[in-house]
């Protein structure tokens, strides 16, 4: 059922390419969730988002130091060995100094024709974010219209925000089977199909999802649920590591990460300016701990709404080695599900993962969790 | 000289022991527990909840044999006790699930909190498993459950391998490295806990220079007593305090962890190695005893 979702995700490279060959079309690949596809899709712009691969390179040190987090490091891997050769043009959104490094590197080694570097709020919920952010889409859109040499109408953004819309409210759909005591689906399932969002067409991911959600409830699984865990982390398609930690007899139910639910979870709400609707809505999404700067912590209710909702019974906390947004985070978010009577665990992943030590740790993690079973 | 280089100062001595006490043909149950450590392999046989018989023994690179050959030591002089006898068999530690005998895995971090609360009594609230190859610091509760746990990663810094590493350097037997650091009239700063070829490296520059080999063994006693002490602030310690496995039996390390957290570690009564294998032995009996209900 999520066979179509893990082929992308395996061959994303490939379906870009090919993407391209079909449609004639521009690829860009982009860093960090708060760029807004809805202009990309509207400017017939395929976004794409630049994951690492999680193999060990030696391409990176000489272009970043090595106390930049695995991804970022990962990422300039993978644009050094030329993976995305195939990009028009690259763009970030800031949220991070990391992913930034991989911008800075990217432009300076391997410029493409469209090199975007767009500055984006720190505090979402100031006043001033929001016309801030507007300008900035439309210096933005200035900008895309001259490299593709097309108009970007209004019509065009109608479409761009209901193709984004669409398949942010399939995602919701699916993951509301995630909160049954039996969800049909594993965490890694899921990752493959909120991962594969990122790298694809939108428009045929939601023809996909909309297959998916005509089987997916009657589904019966031969496994049993276990242990439901949410994961929560920056970066994570880390399938390996999610797929040790679901042989376990464990699932994960509910996870925030910007691989995961944290891109997808709000829509945009549609109002006359549409550049206003857009700003809107990435301001006001699930924040990024870079965004996260209001002293009670937005991301943190939402995580634990999240949790509560799904009856998760414990947090697997990852966090990619010196990633400094979360590892401010981490402390008072681990006491926050302490408090709310869910334990926490927390590992810090690098490039390649560990699957042996990690093991042993979830395993006894898990028999923490399940003490009961022991006979004390 | 040669002769010198030849010995294996790393290498500690393997044991066993049978209780002269207990009769195990008079118990009820008889469970035992195998933990496959990196360096070390322990089997402990009880009876009814009690030591009955232990063998401790050196890991080799094949951990099915490893757990056997300890296992079958454990079964020596014990007036007929057979493998068949045996009701119930966990494993544990690094080679737990190749554990020939063993019904069912549990994790070292489950067995040793179990066994320090056997070992060391219930009320035993943080634990320090100083293995061959990981360190683990544990808070448990009465029962000996686990309540929270922190691994070491990274590097075998701070564990037995590594102490095994400058015993090897020093030439001085991994029995005696303990007290012969504590001979020194003032303790040395430590040498980097980072990796333990750094620290290597580090103490053959001070060798060069010609610091004496008590001085370097407090350096990196020292450095491992700083290592677990950041573990142990990270889960928190709360008294009793009680340390397990190889390196609780290294005077200089413990001494020194004791200093830096200011508080005493309880006084074994056991083999400290032995307390993943006692926990893995008292999981056996409990399922035994479940699963005969």
């Amino acid at each position: 059922m999520f066979t179509q979702f893990k082929d992308w995700y395996q061959n994303r490279h490939d379906y870009a390419k090919d993407w391209k060959a079909r449609t004639g079309g521009k690829v860009m690949a982009y860093m960090c969730t708060y760029v807004p596809e809805e202009i990309l899709y509207a400017a017939d712009v395929l976004p794409v988002r630049v994951y690492g691969s999680h193999e060990a390179s030696d391409l990176t040190e000489q272009h970043i130091f090595g106390m930049y987090c695995p991804f970022c490091r990962d990422c300039v891997a993978q644009v050094m060995e030329g993976r995305y050769d195939y990009a028009d043009g690259v763009m970030i959104a800031q949220a991070c100094l990391h992913m930034r490094q991989v911008y800075s590197s990217w432009e300076i080694h391997k410029p493409t024709e469209f090199m975007y570097y767009m500055p984006f709020p720190i505090a979402v919920e100031s006043p001033h974010a929001r016309p801030h952010l507007v300008a900035e889409y439309k210096t933005f859109i200035e900008a895309v219209e001259k490299w593709t040499g097309k108009k970007i109408t209004i019509d065009d953004l109608d479409r761009g925000i209901e193709i984004l819309n669409k398949n942010r409210e399939l995602m919701r759909k699916v993951y509301e089977l995630r909160l049954l005591d039996n969800p049909p689906l594993t965490g890694v399932e899921c990752m493959h199909m909120t991962s594969s969002s990122q790298m694809v067409d939108k428009r045929e991911h939601n023809q996909a999802l909309e297959k998916l959600l005509k089987e997916l409830p009657s589904r019966k699984t031969d496994r049993e649920t276990g242990i439901r865990l949410m994961i929560v982390g920056s970066e994570c398609d880390d399938i390996e590591f999610m797929d040790m930690v679901e042989s376990l007899n464990s699932t994960f139910v509910a996870d925030d990460h910007c691989t995961g639910s944290r891109a997808f979870w709000n829509s945009v709400e549609p109002e006359e300016d549409r550049l206003l609707a857009i700003a809107k809505r990435y301001l006001e999404r699930p924040p990024c701990p870079t965004k996260d700067t209001t002293k009670n912590f937005v991301r943190f209710h939402h995580v634990m709404e999240m949790a509560k909702e799904a009856k998760v019974e414990g947090a697997v906390i990852i966090q990619q080695k010196f990633c400094d947004p979360h590892e401010i985070d981490i402390p008072l978010l681990r006491k926050r599900f302490e408090d709310n009577g869910i334990r926490t665990y927390f590992l810090e992943l690098d490039v390649t993962v560990p699957i042996g030590q990690f093991k042993i740790r979830i395993e006894a993690f898990l028999e923490m969790l399940r003490a009961d079973e022991l006979p004390f | 000289m040669a002769e010198e280089e030849k010995k294996e100062y790393w290498r500690w001595l393997e044991s066993r022991w049978t209780s002269p006490d207990i009769d195990w043909k008079k118990g009820k149950v008889i469970s035992a527990g195998v933990d496959v450590g990196s360096v070390s392999t322990q089997a402990v046989i009880m009876v009814d909840g009690q030591l009955y018989a232990f063998a401790n023994m050196r890991t080799g690179s094949d951990s099915p044999n490893s757990a056997q050959n300890a296992f079958n030591r454990a079964l020596e002089d014990t007036n007929g006790l057979t493998e068949k006898d045996v009701h119930y068999c966990v494993g544990t530690g690094y080679g737990r699930v190749n554990v020939p005998m063993a019904q069912k895995a549990i994790t070292e971090i489950a067995c040793h909190a179990r066994g320090a609360n056997f070992m060391y009594g219930p009320t035993v609230r943080t634990v320090l498993d100083m293995g061959g190859q990981d360190c683990k610091a544990i808070r448990i509760d009465e029962k000996g459950k686990v309540e929270s746990f922190l691994m070491n990663d990274k590097c075998a810094a701070g564990t037995g391998r590594g102490m095994e590493v400058f015993s090897d350097l020093l030439t001085i037997s991994i029995n005696d490295v303990g007290q012969m650091s504590m001979e020194v009239e003032e303790e040395p700063e430590p040498v980097s806990s980072t990796c333990v070829i750094f620290a290597k490296t580090e103490a053959t520059g001070l060798l060069r220079a010609g610091w004496p080999k008590n001085k370097v063994l407090a350096a990196y006693c020292r450095a491992m007593a700083g290592r677990v002490n950041e573990l142990l602030q990270r889960v928190g310690v709360v008294k009793d305090f009680a340390i397990t496995g190889g390196i609780a039996k290294n005077i200089g390390v413990v001494s020194r962890v004791e200093k830096l957290l200011d508080m005493k570690a309880l006084p074994p009564k056991y083999d400290t190695q032995l307390a993943g294998a006692v926990g893995a032995a008292l999981f056996a009996k409990g399922l035994y005893e479940k699963i005969k209900k």
